[in-house]
């Protein structure tokens, strides 16, 4: 049984009393309330890149990083281990794990990606490997993975192979595809592929991956391991590592899972070879297992990895806990992502049933998105001048390929909606009219960069 | 009892007499004794606070700057990450380098704390053994007293990597610099042994357990004339705690944290890499975006994570400075306290000191009566949870097994701390702990295990 923690009660009756009484679930002001600490004026639908947290999650924060200040070495001969240890297994039961040992918390993916990845540089190292056996990974996989790949494989001798995947995207059969076409490439010289690096949902642009399917066809292809990562999966997407099969697989919480910045969990499959993963960052418990490293790598402030326990009594407010809260986001972001897409002239970067909570919308081609600068310069011009928030995609049309179309030309740039539980159609209706704005007054990319 | 906290009885009630200071005075007030009192009003009023050593402290006004800049973060985390996070990194960086005498901001990264710190150094150490660089066999040099995470990382990145790795063996208790620079030569000369090269030596300038100050600007002189390849001080508890000037220390590599003597948030630390050496191969672990752009630029992003701990330091001058002395009176005076109290208890306990006095910094080693039976690593833990449980005193305990011949004598040592917001009753109330358990012939045999 969980050991009830006065900390966490205090987060629900604060601000709720009367809400508890006369519904059970969280109210409309209750979400306000709970996200005032957010910039009122701004429309944030960038949840991808940065996460939320609720403010009844931040005070249990709080409550912790003052426990630790007020006794440090009570807090951590008494408290710190068995908190991450609660916080593991309430993890373990939400991704469907065998076992708690499979489950770390550390940072973040990236932190989680340099674990994975630093053991295949010692495997070339120690010679376990040999000059050019291969990592794969997506083209469009999350660039601090692409340089870990490149500080830890490429460096030690291994080489790379990039899977191309189409976007805009309409069904997964096309996904599936692309990868077996780029296995086959990658073994045509015999080349022996040690890991392949799977994203669960791309971070840009944003599609769902089919990977239970992807991983099934490594398996096939005799590739030795899988890593996921899938730093926006939990709280977006169902998460059950035992369906997924992989042997490494990585989420974000502080992404979709409501954790403050930030902590992660690493799992990490039961095998000969898991007692040889450890954290870069080496402490007094190096060799006990990568879940008890991880627990303690130096003094620092671990109260993000202890408050996952209030993180799922908010959860548990909304009707339908966290599948509730899935599927709304995933409704909402959809019907908005057509709202806007409709409303510009544009398309959709992939199907419904492959954006969880987040979707591409392409932007008009009259704005002529042409590079990664435009992007980063409309993005700023949002900001800056609209009071939006929200990631912009430049589209590299590939040679001989003819791109997607809206009534004016090609569309070259798409914008990453997300929606979570704080967003209002206000929201959309701002980026909405900020796009059209810009459109009407004949401003394209290029024309911002003097404002 | 030597003037504590910044204010001598005299110079607090002239505080108290003196007119209300108007708005944007450039020399702010000294803190009164109340002031410093409030500044540590979260701390647990019922525990004798005396190991700052280990995990450090953080005064209010500091944790009020911190609690802001993560709000602006939550608030609109993009903006803080585009327009913020970076200048702010810079700033502190920059402040560091002038606290440290280092001559460009280049060579100052900030990490999480000096574990991290030395991860860093020792994996550029690992892929020289990988990359043939080194050879099988070449040697790293450490302290026997080296802190635990240390060793760990030296076995983790070079005897891993087939890294030689020699102890340096330091007397304990310890009487002078002389025993140590001794130890320390004939650790090298075995370190060359078989014509192998010594690759890196990695010194603490003030030990953790047992905490001694270490000559560091010699041994890095030694280590200069002996061949040694690159030098890493591990100075932890050096900023804050004692003098630290990268030139005149002369290593290629220093790391200190700024949340144990130098009153930032949980956590913070820099690491010095001097501009001479090879720096493009020096990199932060957990590999970003950032990857090649420099070690500070590397670990200046690491992820999504709470960088706040790491942008107050310019709020942390401002406290400092509302010391008299600023940070060097600040260290002056915890020293002298920190021997006063010491000596205080060897003598209510008819022991002695680890040290000399001049050996230590703002801790000392005291020696625990001999009666008290430590005779284990158990005990000593099994004796501080005792007196943090049953007499809310909370301070660490070392055990010394006894050389050959040794008999009787003392096997524990308490490290005690001294800080701005200790008092004397901090330490009466651990001499009569200790005087209770002696007087109520209480062993470490006695003592639930903790």
């Amino acid at each position: 049984m969980q050991h009830e923690d006065p900390r966490n009660g205090e987060s629900v009756h604060r601000g709720s009393k009367k809400s508890k009484l006369s519904s059970k679930f969280i109210t409309e002001s209750d979400i306000r309330d709970e996200f005032s600490h957010h910039h009122p004026s701004v429309a944030r639908i960038n949840n991808g890149s940065f996460g939320s947290c609720p403010g009844s999650v931040l005070t249990a924060q709080r409550h912790l990083q003052m426990q630790f200040l007020r006794q440090p070495d009570a807090f951590y001969f008494n408290t710190l281990r068995d908190g991450i240890t609660a916080s593991r297994k309430i993890i373990k039961d939400l991704i469907n794990a065998d076992h708690v040992d499979e489950v770390s918390l550390v940072d973040n993916a990236t932190t989680a990606a340099a674990i994975v990845l630093q053991r295949i540089g010692r495997s070339f190292a120690e010679g376990k490997f040999q000059k050019n056996d291969t990592v794969l990974m997506l083209h469009c996989a999350f660039q601090a993975v692409k340089k870990s790949i490149q500080a830890y494989v490429t460096r030690a001798g291994g080489s790379v192979i990039e899977v191309r995947l189409p976007f805009p995207v309409n069904s997964e059969e096309e996904i599936i595809s692309e990868f077996k076409k780029s296995i086959e490439e990658g073994k045509s010289n015999g080349r022996k592929i040690r890991l392949a690096i799977i994203d669960h949902i791309t971070s840009m642009p944003s599609v769902v991956i089919p990977v239970k399917e992807l991983v099934r066809i490594c398996r096939e292809e005799g590739i030795e391991q899988v890593f996921v990562d899938a730093a926006h999966a939990i709280g977006s997407v169902k998460v059950d590592v035992k369906e997924v099969g992989a042997d490494f697989y990585v989420s974000n919480l502080h992404k979709w899972f409501f954790c403050p910045p930030s902590v992660a969990f690493l799992y990490c499959k039961k095998s000969a070879s898991s007692s040889d993963l450890h954290h870069p960052v080496v402490s007094h418990e190096y060799g006990n297992g990568l879940p008890i490293e991880s627990a303690w790598i130096g003094t620092r402030d671990y109260s993000s990895q202890l408050v996952v326990p209030a993180v799922l009594e908010f959860v548990n407010r909304f009707e339908g806990g966290i599948d509730g809260i899935m599927k709304r986001n995933h409704d909402e972001v959809v019907k908005m992502g057509k709202m806007l897409a409709e409303s510009w002239g544009t398309n959709l970067g992939s199907p419904p049933e492959m954006s969880p909570a987040m979707i591409m919308v392409g932007l008009p081609s009259r704005m002529c998105l042409n590079s990664e600068e435009d992007a980063v310069t409309l993005r700023s011009h949002l900001r800056d001048h609209y009071d939006v928030e929200v990631p912009i995609f430049h589209q590299v049309s590939k040679d001989g390929e003819e791109g997607v179309r809206d009534k004016d030309g090609f569309i070259t740039g798409y914008v990453r909606i997300s929606h979570q539980v704080y967003n209002t159609l206000e929201d959309y209706e701002k980026l909405r009219d900020a796009i059209n704005q810009l459109v009407e007054d004949g401003k394209t990319c290029k024309m911002l960069y003097k404002e | 009892m030597a003037a504590v906290n910044g204010t001598s009885a005299a110079d607090a009630n002239s505080q108290i007499h003196k007119k209300p200071r108007l708005y944007a005075d450039p020399s702010p007030p000294l803190f009164t004794p109340s002031d410093i009192l409030y500044e540590f009003s979260h701390h647990d009023p019922t525990v004798a606070r005396i190991n700052n050593g280990s995990f450090g402290s953080c005064p209010s006004s500091v944790i009020s700057a911190q609690n802001e800049l993560q709000i602006q973060w939550l608030r609109q985390p993009d903006d803080f990450y585009f327009n913020q996070l970076q200048p702010k990194i810079l700033q502190s960086r920059t402040i560091i380098k002038d606290l440290i005498n280092a001559d460009h901001v280049d060579e100052v990264s900030i990490v999480d704390n000096a574990t991290t710190a030395a991860a860093i150094v020792l994996q550029q150490i690992a892929w020289g053994f990988a990359e043939g660089k080194f050879n099988h066999g070449d040697a790293a040099v450490m302290l026997h007293y080296a802190y635990g995470a240390v060793k760990k990382s030296v076995e983790a990145y070079v005897t891993r990597a087939g890294g030689y790795v020699i102890e340096v063996p330091l007397p304990f208790p310890v009487n002078s610099v002389d025993e140590i620079v001794h130890e320390f030569r004939q650790a090298l000369q075995r370190g060359k042994q078989n014509g192998r090269r010594v690759r890196l030596a990695v010194i603490d300038h003030v030990t953790s357990m047992p905490t001694v100050v270490i000559p560091v600007k010699e041994l890095v002189a030694i280590c200069r004339e002996e061949g040694v390849d690159q030098v890493f001080v591990d100075a932890a508890h050096g900023i804050g705690c004692v003098d630290i000037d990268m030139k005149q220390i002369g290593a290629d590599f220093y790391t200190s944290n700024l949340h144990k003597w130098y009153f930032c948030p949980p956590s913070v630390a820099f690491l010095y890499c001097k501009r001479s050496i090879n720096n493009s191969d020096l990199h932060h672990p957990v590999v970003s975006h950032e990857y090649g752009n420099g070690l500070a630029i590397e670990s200046g992003w690491i992820g999504t994570r709470d960088y706040s701990a790491q942008l107050v330091v310019p709020k942390v001058l401002e406290f400092i400075n509302r010391f008299e002395g600023g940070i060097n009176g600040i260290k002056k005076r915890n020293h002298e306290c920190v021997v006063e109290m010491g000596q205080m208890l060897v003598e209510a306990w008819g022991t002695h000191l680890g040290c000399p006095p001049e050996m230590c910094s703002s801790m000392v080693m005291v020696g625990l009566p001999a009666c008290l039976g430590i005779s284990s690593d158990h005990d000593a833990l099994n004796l501080r949870t005792c007196l943090r449980e049953k007499f809310g005193v909370e301070v660490p305990i070392y055990y010394r097994s006894p050389k050959d011949g040794e008999d009787g004598g003392v096997t524990g040592y308490a490290r005690i701390s001294y800080h701005v917001y200790n008092k004397v009753d901090d330490y009466y109330k651990f001499r009569d702990a200790i005087n209770q358990l002696v007087h109520n012939a209480v062993t470490c045999a006695s003592l639930p295990i903790s």
